[in-house]
Order: C-alpha cells, then structure tokens, then sequence
C-alpha cells in the first residue's frame, strides 16, 4: 500500500471533465458536477434511508421524471454565467436603472402622468409584483430539483432577476404613490391581484404552476409557456401602450429588464434542445407538457388584454394582446423544436 | 435630487404573499418542506430579516468584492509562494478545498428550497439572496482549488470528493444532507444558517484565516475572509425563523439546535480539530482547538441559545468531555487510514509537539501517547508496514465517523466504548450516547447503511483494501501519506522499541 509511484504528468483540470484535449472555461470549472445528489452510482439522492420522504420527492420528480437525459452535465447555459459575470453584468443593469429613476424623478414626471396611464400603472404594473414573486418561488423550485448544476445555476440567476423585477416594481410602486396619493396605488395591489377578474387567469396560473411538481414540468410550465407568454404583455406590450400614452419612463425601465428575460429564454430553449438531443422521446414530453399549459398562459394573456385594453387612453384590444402574446411563444417555441424537425426530416430524407 | 431611501419602498418588496383561490396553501407548502407544525400559519406573518438589503445594493457591493477577491488571486498567481508553503498547511487546504466547495453548493440548494418553501415572502427574498451568496462561495472556493491540480493531484479532490463513497464524504453528506438539503425549511433555517453558521463556520473560517496568513498563504487567507463578509447576511434568516419557533413550539426548537450542534460538532471534531492541532506548524499555533472551540463556539452558543430561552443541549457533558479526545482519537484515525484520504496528514507528535498537547490536554499522553509510541516504534525500525491499514474501523451509524472516542472508567483506564441498540432485528452500533440517541429520534430518515455495512453486505468487491480504495474513489496519485515520517520520529530514534511486537500481532485491532 505504500511507495506507490506518483505519476508524472501534472492534470491540467479536474478529473471530472475527463480525458479532454480542450481546457474547460472558467464558466464549466465552477459550474460542473457540483450537486453531490446527482452522483454517479448512487443508491439514492440524499445519504439517508432510501425510503426517506427527500428521497422518495426526489426519486418521484426528478430521477422518474419524464423528461430524460443520458447525461445532463453536458448541458450548457449559451451565456455561461457564473457568479461573478452575473454580479458585473447586473451591477452595471442596476447603475443605468438608477440613472433613468434618477433623471425622471427630477423632471417630476410622474405628475405628468395621463389619468389613464395612472390607471394602467396601477391596475397591471404595480401588482404584478405578486405574480413575479410566484414566479421567483417556481424558478427557486427548478434550481433546487434540476439534475445538474448547469441548469440549477442558470434557474438560480432567474431566480434573482425576478427579484430584481419585484424591487424595481416596489420602487416605482412608491414614486407612483407619492406622486399620485389618491390612486390606490400602494395600497390596493393586493386587492387588485385577489379581486380583479382580469387577473384571475394569470392568479390561477402561477397558483397552478407552484404546484407543478415534477422539475421538467415546472421549467416547461413556467420557463416555455407561462412566462414568454405573460411577459410579451407584462414587457413588451406594455412599455409600447405606455409610450403611446406618453410614460417614457416605463417604457425605459421595463425594456432594461428585457435583458433578464431574454437571457433566461436563451438558456430554457437551449434547454430543451439539449433534451430533444438527448432523446427524441423528449418530444412527446415536452409537448404535452406546453398543451397542457397554453391554454392557461392564454387565459393569462387575455384577461391582462383587458386591462390593456380598458385603462388607458390609447389602449390596445385584449385580443389583439392576446393574438400578440400567442404569437411571441410560438415564434419561440419554433425555435425549440426547429433543430429536431430539421433531424426528423434529415432521418427520413436519409 | 437622489433616490428614494430604502425604508421608504422595501415593504412593497416584502409583501408579497397572497391568499391561495385556485389551490390549497397546504399544497404550495406541503408539510415536509415547510414545517409550519405546531405554529400556527398566521404567525409567520411577523417574520422579518434584522438585516435588510436590496437587489441593487447586493449586486453592487458583491461586484466590488468579486473584484478585490480575485485581484488578490492574479497579483499572487505568478508567485512562488505556493511551493513554500508547508506540507501541513497545504494538507489543511486540501482538506478545506475537498470539504468544503460542494457543501457550498448543498448550501445552494438548501437557501434554494427556502426560496421555494419559506412560510413568508421576506424570508423567501433573503434566501434569494442567500443561495446567491452560496454559489458565490461554492464558484470561489472551486476555482481557486482548481488552480493547484496541475501542482499536486490530491487538489482535483476539491471537486471529486462528494461524488465519491470515501469515508469522510459519506459522513460529510450524511450530515449536510440532512440539515442543508432536505430538511424543512423551519428546521433548515436553523440549522443552516443559525447553528452551522454563526457557529461552526467561525471556527473553519476565522481560524483557518488566521493560520493562512500565519503560514504565509495570503491567496487562501483573501478568499476565506471575503466568504466570511457574506455570512452576516444571510445568517440572519436562522434568528427570525427561531424567534417564532421558540414561541409556539420551544420543545422542536431545543431539539432542532441540539441536534445540529451535535452533528456539526462531530464533523469539525474530525476536520478542523486535527488541522489546528497536529497540521499547523507548532510555531503558527495560536489557540489549540479546545480553546478555539471553547472561546468561539461554545461562549456564543451559550449565549444565544440564553437569548431565545433555551437550555443548554441534554449531551452538554458528553460534549464537554469530547473536547478532550473526539479530534486525538479521530487524528490517529485519519492518519492510520491516510491511504483513504485525498491529503498527506502529519502525525504531529515529535516531542515539542506532544509537549504541546499534554500541556493543552493533561490526558494526552495517557491516552494517546502509548498508542503513538507503538507507531513511532514500528517507523524507527523501518516497518512502516505495521502502520498501515489491513481492516476498516466501526462506524458509528449516526455520524458515520468511525467509533474512537475513549472515555473514561470508574477505575480510571481509557477505553473506547460501544452504544448500541438493536432495532428491526439489528443492531446498530454508536460512537457515542448522543449519537445514538439522536439516530432513534430520527431513524427513519437516518435509518441507513454505513460503509462498513455496506462492505459486510458484500457491495464492496473485491473485499480487501485495495478493492475498498477502489470503491471510495481513491487513486494511487491521491492518497494520502505521511509528508516526513522523519519529522516526528527522529526524536526518538535508538531508544527501546517496546511497542514492537504488539504493534505486528495486533496492528489492526485499533
């Protein structure tokens, strides 16, 4: 047992990236295989009895999910975030926020508001705050269940863009009280998000999605239906209504926050390419997964068409939103399942 | 004009919770993950964080010490400070890197599911908060351990350990999972970021700075104080969970501090408590572990647990009387079976060194000093064979460590003593009266098989040493030995071996 001779050739990088001719990135060095639950050979998730109630949540929804992979560690988020690009690149993010806050803020616009732009900002923007914390719940819920650090590190940043979006929403949630007292705003959002009947759709999905338990059903739920759905309106379709009423200053600050959701589109589609790679099988999956879930991002969409529609000036149709935010997510969607049409059709082709 | 102050908008961030219409609130937080219990739902609602920060405060300040962390890293990289540093300290490192990184990312995982599951929205964004500053510390303290493996293999264990079936990871995870991973989040936010936090981690990381710096490694010492500044703030979600807690359900609260206390004082008894006291150069030493232990650990416990109304642990005097000989007998253990570990433990018992120790622990060369004494013995006359492993130590079922705490008789000797219990037509044994008490309260999570279970069960194959090195993952280029069997035993050499003979016949009977 002693005197073992000592090889020679130094490592260049962990053992766990195997015999690799390429040097890893710093990006795949601090991201690779660190979820010691997800160890080769294990006789189960968590050193514990294997009929441990951890152990069998996580046997049941994420080990016999139906979403399968041969090796999930290949997985590659395309923006390779890691910590300390995330901190940089949101510092910078928050630096221009506060710059915009800042410059509207003396201008005093917010007193220039239209009656009707008021009443959009506080019936749809300041208490959507309750649907991005549900949102930020189901996006901790993927990170904590997903089988590998490559995916719980990109729902992780996800995680904390929504909170981003929740203080950015509070913040202004209080500019708008200060500048309009007697609007509600600041005190009837909860009302508004339990209440109105525009935003039961979108209540009932989010309530819904937090109960989705299955880790590849929560992503497909929240990260390729619910959200590139409710965010064409809650985004991008409300920064053009406020702008057309006059609200530069949301039109600005939500077009920022653009970024974090296109980044967390980016990784989910690749994602679920990565998945249809892996197994073909993953098809059928994902797709009666996204059928499962349209119908309720649609009922989202439309009753926040309403609200679109109804409270400012220069609305937009609530069909014509939902019709907008339909299209958003098959346009995204397309992309998803593009390479594996383009596979399926090479196959038979060949 | 500037921006609004803080206090003036974060309520709106904090309120965030709502009541369920389409789905029951016993679904969103089912029992088992959030562990209201006997509290009554309602009263999670006064929760609040001592600690408040918000989203652009946090990116900003921690853009700023990323920044620091990693210029101290590239100013030091070209320096040969490395290949300089002793084989000891390097050992401590090694240890810290393997031990550590991936119970970082456990600690991802566990602020992830509070995220999830905590009972209130403030608490939910402080562990948003959280599992960022875990992966912080889970990214950093990977990639400043990868910059050695070209140096010296034994450093490609700062990412392997944990996915390996090695002794210490398996007790490793056997602890963290059950207080980081999987617990409740009521359970999880005590014993994550309460008790192993502004606890335990003080001892790693206030102690293990100071060594650094001591021997000379400023690069380790930069990466471990910048981790530290981030614990205040997430720690702060273990007071306000067991404010509430103590007040509806004081008895889960003893139980839960204890029995964290408990497992974490076990783990560090195995890792921290040899670092200090036999790895660290005699002349770096500035507290022994006992005094660490004692001045950092055991004082603040004490008082808080004061603060909240709670009684000191039932094992206090077991725990007490282990201060004295968990780490000596666990320090014998890791360097009899230094082939399974993935860094060169010293022995650290030249005679200035036991000086050292029986000056710090009166019964030092009582119980330990015979038993070294039949190594030195066997090194001297140049049968370093005798001092190798043929066999694997008892494992405790509880901590999984193995069962090598020697107590004390009526009549005086020093013995090593057996708890056991027999349950389902087994019997499991213990190291000690507190694991095996805390194993019945939780058997049917803790309820498992130990290594060496696993080896009578025939799952190791072949079962020899060399097919259980295999099993734990251990390659020939990363076990451990003695850095420098000279360094401790030439003081002894030519005097009479009179630990010889036992030491051939008996040799693995430890």
């Amino acid at each position: 047992m002693t005197g073992q001779p000592r090889k020679a050739r130094p490592r260049r990088t962990f053992s766990a990236f195997g015999d690799v001719r390429r040097m890893p990135s710093e990006y795949e060095i601090v991201t690779h295989g660190q979820n010691w639950t997800m160890r080769a050979n294990r006789p189960s998730a968590f050193e514990h009895n294997p009929s441990s109630p951890p152990n069998l949540w996580f046997l049941t929804y994420r080990e016999n999910s139906p979403l399968k992979a041969e090796d999930w560690e290949q997985f590659r988020d395309p923006d390779s975030m890691t910590y300390k690009t995330y901190v940089n690149l949101q510092a910078e993010a928050e630096t221009k926020t506060a710059g915009v806050l800042e410059e509207f803020a003396e201008a005093n616009a917010d007193s220039a508001l239209t009656p009707g732009q008021v009443a959009l900002l506080g019936s749809m923007f300041t208490p959507s705050r309750y649907l991005l914390h549900g949102c930020q719940q189901v996006e901790a819920y993927i990170g904590y269940m997903a089988p590998t650090s490559y995916v719980t590190n990109a729902a992780s940043f996800a995680t904390a863009d929504y909170l981003r979006r929740v203080t950015l929403t509070a913040y202004r949630t209080r500019e708008l009280q200060l500048a309009h007292p007697d609007s509600g705003i600041g005190t009837a959002e909860r009302g508004i998000w339990e209440n109105d009947e525009a935003w039961q759709p979108a209540r009932q999905a989010i309530e819904k999605a937090l109960i989705a338990y299955d880790w590849g059903e929560a992503f497909t739920a929240l990260n390729l239906v619910l959200a590139p759905t409710i965010d064409d309106v809650l985004v991008r379709q409300f920064t053009e209504v406020s702008r057309d009423n006059g609200d530069q200053l949301s039109w600005l600050l939500l077009s920022f926050l653009q970024a974090d959701n296109d980044r967390r589109n980016r990784w989910s589609a690749a994602l679920a390419g990565f998945c249809l790679q892996q197994k073909p099988e993953n098809a059928d999956v994902l797709r009666r997964w996204i059928a499962r879930w349209t119908p309720v991002a649609d009922a989202a969409a439309h009753g926040l068409g309403r609200l679109l529609e109804t409270r400012p000036e220069h609305g937009r149709a609530a069909d014509e939103v939902a019709a907008g935010a339909k299209a958003a997510r098959e346009a995204f969607h397309a992309r998803l399942f593009e390479g594996l049409e383009a596979a399926g059709e090479g196959k038979r082709a060949g | 004009m500037t921006l609004l102050k803080r206090e003036e908008w974060q309520h709106f961030v904090r309120d965030v919770d709502w009541t369920f219409r389409y789905v029951d609130d016993e679904a969103v937080f089912p029992e088992w993950h959030s562990g209201t219990g006997k509290v009554p739902r309602e009263a999670w609602l006064s929760w609040e964080e001592n600690y408040k920060v918000t989203y652009p405060e946090y990116v900003a300040t921690q853009r700023e010490k990323e920044a620091s962390a990693y210029a101290v890293k590239a100013a030091l990289q070209r320096s040969t400070a490395f290949d300089n540093l002793d084989e000891g300290w390097k050992s401590s490192t090694k240890m810290h890197f393997g031990g550590v990184a991936l119970v970082e990312y456990a600690a991802v995982l566990g602020e992830l599911k509070m995220a999830r599951f905590g009972l209130n929205g403030a608490w939910r964004n402080m562990a948003t908060f959280g599992q960022l500053d875990e992966l912080r510390h889970a990214q950093i303290t990977t990639f400043f351990g990868h910059e050695f493996v070209g140096k010296d293999p034994q450093y490609d264990w700062t990412q392997k350990t944990f996915h390996t079936n090695d002794w210490v990871p398996i007790a490793l995870r056997n602890l963290f999972d059950n207080m980081m991973i999987s617990p409740n989040v009521v359970d999880l936010a005590i014993e994550l970021p309460f008790t192993f936090e502004t606890g335990f981690t003080n001892l790693q990381f206030v102690a293990l700075s100071a060594d650094a710096l001591e021997s000379g490694d400023v690069n380790f010492a930069n990466m471990i104080s910048s981790i530290q500044t981030d614990e205040a703030r997430h720690s702060q979600q273990g007071g306000p969970t067991m404010e509430i807690l103590v007040e509806h359900d004081p008895v889960r609260a003893q139980w839960v501090i204890d029995r964290s206390f408990w497992g974490s004082a076990r783990a560090f008894a195995a890792l921290t408590g040899p670092a200090m006291d036999y790895y660290t150069p005699l002349e770096h030493r500035k507290q022994s572990y006992r005094e660490f232990m004692e001045e950092w650990i055991i004082d603040q416990f004490i008082h808080t647990i004061e603060d909240y109304g709670l009684k000191k642990p039932w094992f206090w005097d077991e725990f007490m009387r282990g201060l004295d000989t968990w780490h000596h007998g666990l320090h014998m253990g890791l360097w009899y079976w230094r082939p399974t570990l993935w860094w060169r433990p010293k022995a650290g018992v030249s005679k200035d060194e036991r000086e050292w120790l029986q000056e710090k622990y009166p019964n030092w060369e009582k119980v330990y000093g015979g038993k070294w004494d039949t190594m030195i013995d066997n090194i001297n006359a140049n049968n370093v064979e005798a001092t190798l492993p043929e066999t694997l130590p008892w494992l405790c079922s509880m901590c999984h460590l193995p069962a090598c705490n020697a107590t004390q008789s009526r009549d005086g000797t020093w013995r090593v003593r057996d708890w056991s219990l027999s349950y389902g037509g087994k019997t499991y044994h213990f190291c000690t009266n507190a694991c095996r008490q805390i194993w019945w309260k939780d058997r049917d999570n803790v309820n498992h098989e130990t290594l060496i279970d696993r080896f009578l069960a025939g799952q190791i194959q072949p079962m020899d040493v060399g097919g259980i090195l295999n099993y734990m993952g251990m390659t020939p280029d990363v076990m451990g030995d003695d850095p420098d069997y000279a360094a401790w035993t030439k003081d002894y050499t030519g005097r009479p071996a009179t630990g010889l003979a036992l030491s051939t016949a008996k040799g693995d009977q430890s």
